[in-house]
């Protein structure tokens, strides 16, 4: 749903399959496009829905098979070019070989679970920070922190931070009381700004340090449910860190425990005042709520913090209750949709793009993309960063050229086969910045 | 320089085609290029153009496209000619439907030689007499004499 509001407002022509025909009803009330009832799968349906002059589907329906079989069937009668397929089973994600053309065609795989343990993962890593997004496998960092007194460079000016020679970064937008500021050299940095900057992956921590204080790396982790994206977040984080994880259903707490080598699971309510109590709450540094209740979720969260944990952090899926919720009791509200959907849109981009991140709950986006052609062919190619025409709102926070990071300055001329991270305050923009990186006829 | 004529064929050529789609146009076309080539698939062209339509879309406005790309197997270029009853969208600079679409497909080691054939086909577009009369034929022999006549003028 909010990957059709997207790709409507994009002006894309789509249609919705789906079996449920009293949703079918609600969403086209909603949005403009066109809705077919029936089994996504079946042929006669996908031609109903316009296959045949599809360049793209994406099959995310609750089942991976029904997915599968989609993309199967778009492809081998109707030669849909572009299939993306959710996949949720871990035995499915493990078969890379299986998505080709000649096999299971799908060109690429969403796995929200997987998104998710990503995304929460990167938070933990980085205490103190809103977002992490990982650029060019991971060199390049954009990280949102909330800008705190500790930190030295609050107060400063941006060229402050620029003149420590040992420290590369650029600040690619503050947000002070939900306002977006496109920052100059002598925009100064307030306390409580949400400050978003690029760096490469070694200079992460000391950059979050110059802008909110040194945060103490954490330790203690509690999890609240131990469905899959509960238990693959325990997973990666219990080698690195104390991991205690609490799941209502007996059943399911022994099979976690069986699976999990060094994670602390605990039967029980998460939303039990005595047992956060009990399993020691406020020496917890963060408490991530991650069952597939939103409304448990907020609860639980609330309370750790209550209780004394030291962030929290909370799966909501509905995008009311995030709009509702975060700031002032929960640290971090991760919505699902909206960690999928940046996975999506970097598909559904013009141009090479290789990445594109949904931010500040999709009112903003950082986009990876590859610059094609010369001189002649290309609008950016050969071109200082500071001669190209982005629109408002939009900068360029750094270029890989090969393994190498380049934080953006001026002065740094593009050359083919550039990766370039751009941000922008305003999603609206997005078309423009994809011409810009589209090539021109005469490139073979 | 390539004489534009000797790279095409009458079975490489349709004329008034109904297609709804970009995507539909390309797969017509690239059963076209195929056509004649016994080591060519229209699978593996209409991968190629497309993935080159991702990089930027190849119409040049006025109703023109120019899909191409290069592909292994070939020893010179190969040229196939499509034009519509109804033009389809075809993400164009000036908006406006696509209604001749000019593929084209060229060596994989893409020279000099290629980057001018394609600067040819791009500047003959840019005369409107020589647009109507592709878009007006009716016939596939009628493209190919345009073709001809267009190439005598510029060896002349």
């Amino acid at each position: 749903m909010t990957v059709a509001r997207t790709l409507v407002r994009e002006k894309n022509d789509v249609t919705i399959v789906d079996t449920d025909s009293y949703l079918l009803q609600e969403i086209s009330g909603r949005l403009d496009l066109r809705t077919v009832q029936g089994n996504a799968a079946h042929p006669d349906i996908l031609k109903q829905a316009g296959a045949e002059d599809a360049d793209m589907i994406i099959a995310a329906t609750t089942s991976d098979e029904v997915n599968m079989i989609a993309c199967q069937v778009a492809y081998t009668l109707y030669h849909t070019p572009t299939k993306i397929a959710r996949i949720r089973a871990q035995v499915y994600l493990r078969e890379g070989k299986l998505y080709a053309n000649e096999s299971i065609p799908i060109d690429h795989i969403i796995s929200p679970e997987q998104l998710i343990t990503e995304h929460v993962f990167r938070l933990i890593e980085y205490p103190g920070s809103l977002q992490v997004i990982d650029f060019a496998k991971g060199r390049v960092r954009l990280v949102g922190v909330r800008a705190d007194r500790n930190g030295s460079l609050v107060g400063s000016t941006i060229s402050c931070l620029s003149q420590r020679p040992s420290l590369d970064t650029r600040v690619a937008a503050i947000y002070r009381q939900g306002q977006a500021i496109v920052p100059t050299g002598d925009t100064t940095i307030q306390a409580n700004d949400e400050v978003f900057f690029i760096t490469s992956r070694q200079d992460t921590l000391t950059v979050m340090e110059e802008i909110r204080g040194i945060s103490k790396p954490s330790k203690r982790i509690m999890i609240a449910g131990g469905g899959n994206i509960g238990r693959s977040v325990a997973k990666v984080l219990e080698s690195r860190y104390r991991v205690k994880l609490i799941e209502k259903s007996p059943d399911r707490s022994f099979t976690l425990a069986e699976s999990l080598n060094r994670t602390l699971v605990l039967k029980g309510d998460a939303t039990d005042r005595e047992l956060l109590i009990e399993e020691g709450i406020d020496n917890v540094d963060v408490f991530c709520a991650l069952t597939n209740d939103d409304e448990d979720n907020i609860l639980c969260a609330m309370l750790a913090k209550r209780l004394g944990a030291g962030k929290v952090i909370s799966l909501i899926a509905r995008p009311a209750y995030v709009d509702l919720i975060q700031k002032d009791i929960i640290d971090i509200a991760v919505s699902p949709q909206q960690v999928t959907t940046s996975a999506l849109l970097t598909h559904i981009r013009r141009g090479d793009v290789v990445a594109v991140h949904s931010l500040r709950h999709g009112a903003a986006e950082a986009i990876e993309a590859i610059a094609h052609g010369d001189y002649r062919t290309s609008k950016v190619v050969g071109r200082c960063i500071n001669e190209l025409s982005l629109p408002s709102g939009a900068s360029i926070g750094a270029l890989v050229r090969d393994e190498q990071v380049l934080i953006a300055h001026g002065n740094i001329k593009i050359e083919e086969g550039d990766h370039v991270i751009i941000f922008l305050t305003d999603k609206n923009k997005v078309p423009q910045v994809e011409k810009l990186f589209q090539v021109g006829v005469a490139f073979i | 320089m390539y004489q534009i004529s000797s790279l095409t064929t009458e079975q490489s050529v349709h004329c008034k085609q109904q297609y709804s789609s970009k995507k539909r146009v390309l797969e017509a076309i690239s059963e076209l290029l195929a056509e004649g080539q016994k080591r060519l698939s229209p699978n593996k062209i209409f991968e190629i153009l497309l993935n080159r339509e991702r990089l930027g879309s190849t119409a040049l406005g006025k109703g023109i496209a120019l899909p191409h790309g290069r592909i292994e197997n070939i020893e010179k270029p190969i040229i196939a000619i499509l034009t519509l009853e109804n033009g389809v969208d075809f993400e164009a600079p000036d908006e406006q439907p696509v209604d001749i679409i000019f593929a084209l497909l060229v060596p994989i080691e893409c020279n000099e030689k290629h980057l001018q054939l394609l600067a040819a086909l791009a500047s003959l577009f840019n005369e409107s007499d020589f647009r109507e009369k592709i878009r007006g034929a009716s016939e596939p022999i009628d493209i190919i004499k345009t073709l001809e006549s267009a190439d005598k003028i510029d060896t002349n």
